[in-house]
């Protein structure tokens, strides 16, 4: 059975870039542009790996992380954070939040895939 | 009846001649007897004078000899009577009197003058000592011994002189202690009207006694205005401050001086001034008044300039603060540019290495080359983009070294693989020289790839075909030192200055077709410096190769 992907991000491009990478890659992948649908897709369809962008419209990812977890059916789902903020300030903002893990943009295509099945079955 | 004929009127007749002759005879007696008595009595009055007067007296007669002397004489000269009538006036106690000055006036002068007065003698005489004496002499005739005579005054000045002397020392004295005294206060004036800061004097009353000159300099008044004027009322009442007399009248009284008091007071004729006034009560050496000295220091300017600092050191301190602000200003701005950036970059990037991959279908030859310089263009924009953003984050300090222990010997080996493309490419010839005891290092291991990165990839670039490239890598002393070097393009002496400002990249044919960024020699300056290490570009000069020098210490001296 394949697995369950969510990727949110607002960028179109990306959004789209992911998609395919993870599709590529034998995943099952729901995409959503904002928070808010991301975390209605999550309740729904309870993915076995969220790749959510930082800067989202609607609220940050690390919020929309927090709200995940304090949910008991949505909490134990690894949540990796694609960001194109890279500069330190921008990781100091996920690294009280368990179970995630980070990739910065730009992604390389190459190994995409490899690190989001590495997280997946490694753990964070 | 003769006799008996006399006859009354006869007898009153014979009465009267009888009473007329009495009266006659009588008058004559005591006409005689008066002329006596009157004579005497002269003599007597005179010589009652003689004794009485307090100055001694000889009566001489016309030889000079001593007739009578008075008491004072025999007192002053300690004579006795016996001694000295009846002798010659020079003989007098063992010719002591014998004065060349006296006999001169006595013969000489006196007959013809008859008199002489105030004529001073000053003499030594043996029982008495040293005498000065004015002598006043009369020539007169006395009608009874009917010859003349010579009245003799002396008077004993000796007390009288010395008093006089000592007078004059007095005075001499006094003269100079004026003149001292003179001099001190001309002195103290001098002081006053030298000192540059305007000084006034004034008595209990508060009225002016005394201005120095820069008072009037000062406050453009005139002594005429202010001399004798309570001080309130000098310049039309300019000085008629609340705050001056609350010192000069409360203040004052109690303390008797008080030190840099600042008063500040709008005048018609100087302006508005701050002043720091000095003040002093003072004893006058002669009598009981006091005084007080005022000293003004015009604060003004200082005070303008205090102001002007203290201003500036707000403006500086709004400056600080506007420059943090600026600087996270700056910041976030970078990170936004870093985030704004990354993600078209990732579009461009991911896309062109997709299509390049073929991971969705093939392509032919050339949309696969194009697909690849999208895709080395996209990296080339990435490499630009976080030079930029590490050159920031050094700049503002924010760029923090993670330290660990860097294997060199490796690490450098590693790196030169790196560039062995490029160096085959470019036909070079790449030489090694890595000592065998280089020791490990306590460095941020990225951070030091780059750096080596950026100079090995610099040698390579700006060497034409053909040429040399190396690295000499060594410890010295606490340090390693490594140098990257080659035979390529050089730099101009007049350029030496600009390699590292940063996208200035040399001016040659290569640097037009080269990639670069023209940040990788400075960002690996402030790297290294960052590191605590030291790098140095040498060059002979155009196209005589290029020689970059640096330093890392062996452990890190740096807290992080």
């Amino acid at each position: 059975m394949k697995k369950k992907a969510l990727v949110v991000d607002d960028n179109g491009n990306n959004l789209m870039l992911e998609k395919d990478l993870l599709e590529v890659a034998g995943f099952e992948v729901f995409i959503a542009e904002d928070a808010s649908s991301g975390i209605a897709i999550t309740r729904k369809e309870k993915p076995d790996i969220i790749i959510m962008d930082i800067r989202l419209p609607d609220m940050r990812g690390s919020e929309a992380a927090r709200i995940l977890h304090q949910d008991q059916e949505t909490c134990d789902i690894p949540i990796v954070f694609v960001t194109a903020s890279v500069m330190a300030e921008g990781r100091e903002e996920m690294k009280d939040i368990t179970n995630t893990g980070f990739i910065g943009k730009p992604i390389n295509t190459r190994t995409f895939a490899k690190e989001i099945n590495r997280f997946l079955n490694e753990g964070l | 009846m003769k006799d008996s004929e006399k006859t009354k009127e006869q007898l009153v007749h014979e009465l009267t001649e009888l009473r007329s002759q009495n009266t006659e005879l009588q008058q004559s007696i005591a006409g005689s007897i008066s002329a006596e008595l009157v004579a005497d009595e002269s003599s007597r009055y005179a010589e009652s004078i003689v004794e009485t007067v307090r100055e001694p007296l000889l009566v001489l007669d016309a030889d000079l000899k001593i007739i009578s002397a008075n008491h004072n004489f025999y007192r002053t000269f300690q004579v006795t009577p016996g001694e000295t009538i009846g002798s010659f006036i020079y003989d007098l106690g063992n010719k002591q009197w014998n004065i060349p000055k006296l006999k001169e006036m006595l013969e000489e002068t006196l007959p013809k003058e008859e008199a002489f007065d105030d004529f001073e003698v000053s003499h030594d005489f043996q029982d008495i000592g040293h005498k000065i004496m004015l002598l006043n002499a009369r020539r007169i005739y006395r009608k009874d011994i009917g010859s003349k005579m010579i009245l003799l005054a002396i008077e004993d000045i000796t007390e009288r002189k010395e008093i006089e002397a000592g007078l004059e020392k007095t005075r001499k004295e006094l003269a100079v202690i004026k003149i001292a005294a003179d001099e001190v206060s001309e002195y103290a004036e001098s002081v006053i009207n030298t000192v540059r800061e305007p000084l006034i004097a004034l008595d209990q009353d508060l009225r002016v006694v005394t201005v120095s000159r820069s008072f009037y300099d000062f406050f453009k008044v005139n002594p005429e205005e202010t001399v004798g004027q309570l001080i309130y009322d000098l310049g039309n009442k300019q000085w008629d401050i609340p705050k001056l007399r609350e010192l000069l009248e409360t203040i004052l009284p109690q303390k008797t001086t008080f030190d840099n008091y600042e008063v500040e007071h709008d005048f018609a004729t100087i302006g508005k001034r701050t002043m720091l006034l000095n003040a002093r009560q003072i004893q006058r050496v002669l009598g009981k008044e006091r005084i007080i000295l005022l000293a003004i220091e015009d604060i003004t300017e200082r005070k303008e300039i205090e102001i002007g600092l203290e201003k500036a050191h707000e403006e500086s301190k709004e400056l600080t603060t506007e420059l943090k602000r600026l600087s996270r200003v700056k910041s976030e701005f970078l990170a936004n540019m870093s985030h704004e950036l990354r993600t078209p970059l990732n579009s461009i990037i991911g896309f062109s290495e997709v299509l390049y991959d073929e991971t969705f279908g093939p392509l032919n030859e050339k949309q696969k080359k194009y697909a690849n310089n999208v895709l080395t263009n996209g990296k080339h924009l990435l490499l630009l983009i976080n030079q930029i953003l590490d050159m920031a984050k050094v700049e503002a300090g924010k760029m923090v070294l993670a330290l660990s222990s860097v294997p060199m010997k490796s690490q450098l080996y590693e790196i030169s693989l790196l560039v062995a493309d490029m160096v085959s490419k470019k036909k070079l010839q790449m030489l090694l020289e890595i000592a065998e005891d280089l020791p490990d290092i306590e460095a941020d291991d990225l951070k030091v790839k780059e750096i080596i990165y950026n100079l090995l990839s610099n040698a390579v670039k700006y060497t034409p075909d053909g040429g040399k490239i190396g690295m000499i890598a060594k410890k010295a002393d606490s340090q390693i030192e490594i140098t990257v070097w080659d035979t390529g393009v050089g730099i101009a002496a007049e350029n030496m200055g600009k390699i590292f400002e940063g996208f200035f990249r040399v001016d040659t044919p290569y640097s037009r077709i080269t990639e670069g960024t023209g940040l990788g020699l400075p960002l690996s300056k402030k790297l290294v410096e960052l590191h605590g290490g030291m790098l140095s570009v040498e060059s002979k000069g155009l196209n005589k190769g290029t020689s970059v020098r640096f330093t890392l210490p062996i452990i890190s001296g740096r807290v992080v």
